[in-house]
């Protein structure tokens, strides 16, 4: 009964937090959209006045006058032969032959310019759910085509994604649903790792700047060790090479330590400014 | 006794496929193995993964290499070393004839059928083809694992998907 009644006051579910950090959810991308495609350009721009390949070879329409090519353009024929000249415009980029259309790099082609087609379409109409299926499947498809491509030609992969200007982001090894809970625990690791590595790194500090007045001393006592066993008259256990190399190391020191403070120095002055 | 080859065989040569990793200092090798199910009797496949030492970057993701493992560990993570590349990822070699294949095709055979048709500047020649990896990181990211993006960060990371 009590903890029915604690309950429902203080609401005690979900994650707790530990740890002050602000979680952010990524806004919803559309798959359709370039940066969730992997396209980095729009359409190719093609003239309003181009004619379509049918009637681009005939003589009746070289010689004719200007209302009448006006009326055989894209501009209005429609968006149909459009999309086609955008096709034709992604294949001859890549293009082995002039018969050549259903190689691995022309299907590509084809598709990426028949998507490219499809987000245009998207944009003016966001609700047009034939498109929006019909884009998602060529997506797939075109992955899965550059993954084939990859695992038997990685050269002509990467030419190919010059080529058409697109980019190739691997599977990753699961998708799951993004929860609160699963990014609240990530951030928190990488929190903690940030504090492991800052605590480290000023250990580190502290025993470098440790060094030098260490390895001073260390000379002075090897030197000084050397002149009482000569003055002695015992055998003498320092050789030169034990005092040049702590000289050496001094200097490495020196040197490493200068570059420190001077970066140390920069950052102060960035912080004032 | 079987177990015992075994255990000697893991210590001598292992035959893995590079995977991408977020390490920076290692390669992370995935070796596939079959496995008995005692009550099945079947086999299973089973896959083992090992950190390897890589200093000069021999290997990239994707290629098949030998790998060795080291007298003494080298950290915690890194037991292995990596001897040889054997297959390099997507420019497969025909042991036979020593020819370049390109899936079930030889590249000279492409080539001659491009001639044949009249061939293109647009198309893809073989002898001006740069190296692998010089679109590592601009266009192609597949040397890391890429994850679902779980927060807006400052930098957008290109991995997260």
């Amino acid at each position: 009964m009590l903890r029915r009644l604690t309950t429902s006051i203080i609401p005690s579910r979900g994650v707790k937090q530990l740890v002050n950090i602000k979680w952010v959810r990524p806004e919803y991308v559309p798959a359709y959209k370039q940066e969730r495609s992997g396209d980095l350009e729009a359409l190719p721009k093609i003239p309003t006045n181009a004619v379509p390949e049918v009637y681009a070879l005939t003589d009746e329409l070289k010689d004719a006058p200007e209302s009448v090519k006006k009326i055989f353009s894209v501009e209005h024929l429609g968006k149909k032969e459009y999309n086609a000249l955008v096709k034709k415009e992604l294949i001859n980029r890549v293009r082995r032959h002039q018969y050549d259309d259903n190689t691995a790099e022309t299907r590509i082609a084809r598709i990426t310019g028949h998507i490219r087609c499809l987000q245009d379409t998207m944009e003016k109409f966001p609700r047009n759910v034939k498109a929006k299926q019909t884009v998602q499947e060529l997506i797939d498809k075109r992955k899965k085509l550059l993954k084939f491509l990859r695992q038997y030609d990685y050269k002509k992969f990467e030419w190919l994604l010059e080529k058409l200007n697109l980019e190739y982001k691997a599977h990753p090894e699961t998708y799951y649903k993004l929860s609160r809970k699963e990014s609240l625990r990530k951030l928190t690791e990488m929190h903690c790792e940030d504090i492991r590595r800052n605590k480290l790194a000023d250990y580190r500090n502290l025993l470098e700047s440790q060094q030098g007045p260490f390895l001073k001393q260390k000379l002075e006592a090897l030197k000084f060790i050397k002149s009482e066993q000569i003055e002695l008259q015992l055998p003498v256990t320092v050789s030169e090479q034990d005092i040049k190399k702590v000289e050496e190391q001094l200097e490495d020191w020196r040197i490493k330590d200068e570059i420190k403070q001077q970066a140390r120095k920069k950052k102060r002055n960035i912080l004032l400014d | 006794m079987s177990r015992n080859i075994a255990e000697a065989a893991r210590k001598f040569l292992l035959l893995g496929q590079c995977v991408p990793t977020v390490k920076q200092n290692a390669t992370k090798i995935r070796v596939k193995r079959l496995e008995l199910d005692e009550n099945l009797l079947m086999y299973f496949r089973k896959d083992e993964f090992y950190y390897c030492h890589d200093p000069d970057q021999k290997c990239k993701t994707g290629d098949i290499v030998l790998i060795q493992s080291l007298p003494r560990k080298l950290t915690k993570l890194i037991t292995h070393e990596v001897k040889e590349v054997v297959y390099p990822f997507g420019d497969i070699t025909d042991p036979i004839t020593n020819k370049k294949v390109a899936k079930e095709r030889y590249r000279e055979d492409i080539e001659k059928e491009a001639e044949i048709y009249g061939k293109l500047k647009s198309g893809f020649d073989y002898n001006k083809a740069l190296p692998r990896g010089w679109q590592d990181g601009k266009k192609d990211f597949t040397s890391k694992p890429t994850y679902t993006k779980f927060h807006v960060f400052d930098e957008n990371d290109p991995y997260a998907i």
